[in-house]
């Protein structure tokens, strides 16, 4: 009998964590909906396969505790060690550029949160995703496991030389600023396929481009400028950041 | 004694001047190097408005500045600053490239600027304290302020190699306090009696030799940590060592530049490279100049083992030309031009590099022959003919930093230069950055054009080609038409999936099939440019196309500055409506610190002026004007001669010391001799130094091609001894006024600071001179100065003589 205050107070404690836990995934459910809408639509993404994905993947369950808040605003966010998360637009727009149709084998080149996999993965059959810092790649795996995104295969390494084991790609997506195409990479392209990588000098502005192998012909085109955070540093440096 | 301590403090504070310049390219870019010299030049100018006020304000204030001890204290308090402010310069998180984005970066500038003023405040102190206090001794203490100037500029060239930028700058600002053991003659000591004097004297010699040895300690304290040079992190080196298994395999120093060989397995330098090319890339190491501009090493048997070479842009000149027998590859930073000749297995491949550690570096990995010095030197000395000749240089690291920079590799007379060093079926490859909107690729399509024309091409536009993959362009210049062998070209281009841009009748469809933009850009550009050269408007086309593409001479030799203010706006909606790309043009930087250093400039002039109104004293006009312009006069020569020798030695550093060593030296030997002249004559020698430097104007270039034929050696006797005339007659106005022409230590303090501030303005208006008019234009600005400083001359010499009746 004494023991009862002490289970009513677990009950409500328990009633009022759901309730507040229910109503923090309506408030995050619906600013992933804004997002969606006033971020990616309205800037003219169309394809229905990546709208889908966006309102799909929690977006927040992949940016740090502290900046949940802010985790559907129309920005990059830092997500540690001086990396950050891509702003919702870039994401959608480099996926789209891709042209998944929902079959495909897609390579991603720089895991960092495992945002960018999750949304691929929501549209496409396979993902491999490369990160090469190891902070990264444990954490990444970790939140994609948890949330049950059973066909993305992660690794730790060096993202240059590609994924020889499981080449030849669909499509490959490199998410940090570089400043030549790596010519491996280009290597594990299937024919038709497609690469896209912020390109150009990674301490200064760069240009999203899309390459497309065509049988023994690659051919780029420039999307857009885009401004990647440098790749200021690889496996050892805990200050290395990411582009958004 | 004075002139001895005026001597230490000028050699020190011009050294310090020197090795600070060095230390900001390597730490920042040479934008911030440019900053320098009108730090130093405030810091003296500066001194001069100090005493002005002071003269104004409290009056005996000679009494306590000239004795032997405040000398001293100065000397100490130069030493301490000189060094306490470079290691807080280089602790601090300043960076040039984040000033648009991070509002704190302009309190760092701001706090850099003002600490590293205060050592050149107080050697303007000391030498300013020589003048006023002594007008009757004023050309021996210009003799000491010239001539220790002068060797500050010189002994930083001997000693980098041996100590580097920062143990080097530190021993430098120890210099002065040789004075400390001894009395300084000609001022009174401390006290009137002995035994404080004698206190004093040892606390003073304790203190010096206290700080000596905190100085030693700083050098050698955690190996060189707190003085060791930071690049920047935006700088390629500051990048590369933050890869995995990556480590700086050696560094030389020298005034050249500061060259880190590099060994990381993520060296990947690939420009123009195909993308086709899917193996591995060779292996490579790199050497970094100043902690950017990499040259890269790469692996030769791997090169002749892989596709690499052939499947980079520059290798279409090969493709021309299979069973050539000669090349030439004319070196400014890169190291893909040799991996290009190797793969094509010429036999005979002759490289030019003009940094001699890199030159060696060359030698030794790929065992080529190696000229090590200006590629005109070279073609001048040189009857060889050439089937192909190759100009590399990429650039920095960051685009807009080397808008500044002199280059005379791309001017219409070097590209005739090559050309006339071609064989009979001989072609030009150039391989650059490819800009958008079209700059680069315009100025070097037209350049190359005006060079054919000047070889006497019919049609010059059949010679051209120009291809380009999605960040790189290769313009192509065959000596004879392309003719048939455009086929080839085609087949390149098809082969590597390459865009054509330019070649004779070539469709808009086929020059945007491999690397598409929206439109076709650089090709409809060069189209236009081809169209304009064709009906004689390529004058026309110049004024109306927003950027600055016109061909460069070696009159106006800045390659990478498109810049135009009247393309202003258009350039600014370029780059996406936002001012940061802009800022990042060193032109930008020269406008505001012109405007920061007029608004400086007017406030160190007004002060004193504002506060001896109320004395009821007055300094003449027409004295402000002569010392001004004789200040800006002395600086445009300078600046002059300094980017005229760049053309003759490649090098803008070997010319800063050639000619900052060489005029000062002369200079003082002439304010020794203004002891006997009066102001009637100043005035011959004026108007005999304006005869100099018209004859200078007209007959430079012609004298530097000629010089450009003789020996090393002999090129540096002659443009040594080029500087006498000009030097020896600069060295009388400053003096020569300051002993006649003035009458109180305000009227000398501040005909100190006007000198001052003159240079400054000076040093910087000519950059923008030299960048929108030419060089030689600077000429001019040098013949106006001392043409107002003849007529203005006048003033004082009435002052003289009513005074001597």
């Amino acid at each position: 009998m004494k023991k009862t205050p002490f289970f009513v107070c677990m009950l409500l404690l328990i009633g009022f964590s759901a309730l507040y836990a229910s109503d923090d995934e309506a408030g995050y459910l619906k600013a992933r909906e804004n997002m969606v809408r006033v971020q990616i639509e309205a800037r003219g993404i169309s394809d229905a396969k990546v709208l889908k994905a966006m309102r799909e993947v929690p977006r927040h369950l992949f940016v740090p505790v502290q900046l949940r808040g802010r985790a559907y605003s129309d920005s990059p966010l830092p997500i540690g060690g001086g990396q950050t998360i891509s702003q919702p637009y870039i994401v959608a727009l480099m996926t789209e550029s891709l042209g998944l149709k929902g079959d495909e084998r897609v390579l991603e080149i720089g895991t960092g949160s495992g945002y960018q996999a999750a949304v691929l993965a929501g549209i496409v059959k396979e993902v491999y995703s490369i990160e090469i810092r190891k902070d990264l790649y444990e954490n990444a795996s970790q939140t994609l496991g948890s949330l049950n995104f059973t066909d993305i295969q992660t690794r730790h390494g060096d993202g240059y030389f590609g994924w020889k084991e499981v080449a030849p790609f669909d499509a490959i997506m490199i998410t940090a600023a570089v400043d030549h195409i790596p010519p491996p990479l280009l290597g594990q392209l299937k024919d038709s396929g497609k690469l896209i990588l912020p390109l150009g000098n990674p301490f200064s502005y760069q240009n999203l481009a899309l390459v497309t192998r065509q049988g023994e012909d690659y051919s780029i085109r420039q999307i857009t400028g885009v401004l990647f955070v440098p790749m200021t540093g690889h496996a050892s440096d805990p200050d290395a950041g990411k582009g958004r | 004694m004075i002139p001895a301590a005026v001597f230490l403090l000028s050699a020190s504070s011009l050294a310090f001047e020197v090795l600070l310049t060095r230390i900001f390219s390597i730490s920042q870019w040479n934008h911030l190097s440019f900053m320098v010299i009108s730090i130093a030049l405030f810091g003296f100018a500066s001194s001069g408005t100090f005493l002005g006020i002071l003269d104004a304000r409290k009056q005996g204030w000679e009494k306590h500045l000239s004795t032997d001890h405040s000398y001293k204290i100065l000397s100490l308090l130069y030493s301490l600053t000189a060094i306490l402010s470079y290691i807080v310069l280089n602790r601090m998180p300043l960076d040039y490239f984040r000033l648009a984005l991070e509002p704190v970066q302009a309190l760092y500038l701001l706090t850099a600027y003002l600490i590293l003023c205060l050592p050149f405040f107080l050697a303007g102190l000391i030498v300013s304290l020589a003048y006023v206090l002594m007008p009757d001794k004023t050309g021996r203490t210009y003799l000491a302020t010239m001539t220790g100037s002068a060797v500050g500029a010189f002994a930083p060239f001997v000693l980098v190699p041996f100590c580097g930028e920062g143990p080097l700058i530190i021993l430098v600002s120890l210099i002065p306090l040789v004075i400390l053991p001894f009395p300084v003659r000609g001022l009174k000591p401390l006290m009137p009696d002995d035994r404080r004097s004698g206190k004093s004297y040892f606390i003073m010699l304790l203190a010096g030799i206290g700080w000596t040895l905190t100085a030693v300690f700083f050098i050698f304290h955690d190996n060189g940590a707190m003085i060791h040079v930071r690049p920047s992190a935006y700088k390629f080196l500051s990048q590369m060592l933050k890869y995995p298994n990556t480590r700086i395999a050696g560094t030389v120093f020298s005034l050249k530049g500061r060259i880190d060989r590099v060994e990381s397995p993520y060296v990947r330098f690939a420009p123009g490279l195909s993308l086709k090319y899917t193996e591995k890339l060779p292996d490579q190491w790199v050497a970094f100049k100043d902690a950017d501009d990499p040259f890269v090493f790469f692996d030769s048997d791997q090169i002749r083992k892989t596709r690499f070479g052939a499947g980079t842009l520059s290798f279409a000149g090969y493709h021309l030309i299979p069973d050539a027998e000669k090349t030439l590859i004319i070196q400014s930073g890169g190291g893909s031009a040799i991996a290009c000749a190797i793969a094509s297995g010429v036999r005979n491949i002759q490289v030019v590099e003009n940094n001699p550690h890199i030159a060696e570096l060359i030698r030794r990995h790929y065992g080529l022959s190696v000229f090590d010095g200006n590629s005109k030197t070279f073609l001048k000395h040189t009857d060889e003919r050439f089937d192909l000749i190759q100009i590399e240089n990429w650039g920095p690291s960051i685009p807009g930093a080397a808008a500044l920079t002199q280059n005379h590799l791309f001017t219409v007379a070097s590209l005739k230069s090559c050309l006339e060093h071609l064989s009979s079926r001989g072609v030009l490859i150039i391989s650059r950055k490819l800009l958008l909107p079209p700059a680069d690729s315009l100025r070097l399509w037209s350049s190359a054009y005006e060079s054919l024309k000047m070889m006497n091409a019919a049609n010059p536009g059949e010679h051209i080609t120009v291809l380009r993959n999605w960040d790189t362009f290769t313009l192509i210049v065959s000596l004879p038409p392309l003719g048939p062998r455009a086929e080839k070209l085609k087949d390149f281009a098809r082969q590597w999936n390459f865009d054509l841009v330019y070649l004779p009748a070539l469709s808009e469809a086929s020059a945007n099939r491999y690397s598409m933009f929206d439109r076709p850009f650089h090709f409809l550009e060069i189209s236009r440019l081809a169209r304009a050269y064709e009906t004689g408007e390529q004058k026309r086309y110049f004024n109306e196309y927003f950027l600055d593409v016109r061909p460069q001479t070696d009159d106006r030799p800045f390659p990478s500055r498109f810049l135009k203010w009247s393309g202003f706006q258009e350039s600014y909606q370029a780059s996406g409506s936002r001012f940061y790309p802009l800022f990042m043009s060193g032109e930008i930087v020269v406008w505001v610190v012109f405007i920061e250093a007029l608004v400086v400039s007017v406030v160190l002039l007004m002060l004193p002026l504002l506060a001896i109104r109320t004395r009821g004293r007055r300094f003449p006009v027409r004295s402000l004007i002569f010392f001004l312009s004789v200040g800006a006069g002395f600086m445009f020569v300078e600046m002059f001669f300094i980017k005229v020798y760049t053309l003759l030695f490649a090098d803008p550093v070997i010319s800063f010391t050639m000619v900052i060593t060489g005029v000062l030296v002369f200079s003082g030997v002439g304010g020794y001799f203004s002891e006997r002249i009066d102001m009637p004559r100043l005035r011959y020698g004026l108007a005999g130094l304006i005869a100099c430097l018209v004859i200078g104007y007209f007959s430079v270039y012609a004298v530097v091609g000629r010089l450009l034929g003789l020996s090393l050696t002999a090129q540096y006797v002659w443009a040594f001894a080029l500087l006498l005339p000009v030097g020896l007659l600069m060295g009388l106005p400053f003096p020569v006024a300051m002993q006649r022409g003035l009458e109180s230590p305000f009227q000398r303090a501040h005909a100190w600071a006007a000198n001052g501030c003159a240079s400054v303005l000076a040093s910087i208006l000519s950059v923008q001179i030299a960048l929108n008019f030419g060089i030689s234009t600077i000429m001019l600005a040098a013949v106006c100065s001392y043409a107002i400083s003849l007529f203005s001359a006048e003033g004082p010499v009435k002052t003289i003589v009513q005074k001597d009746q």
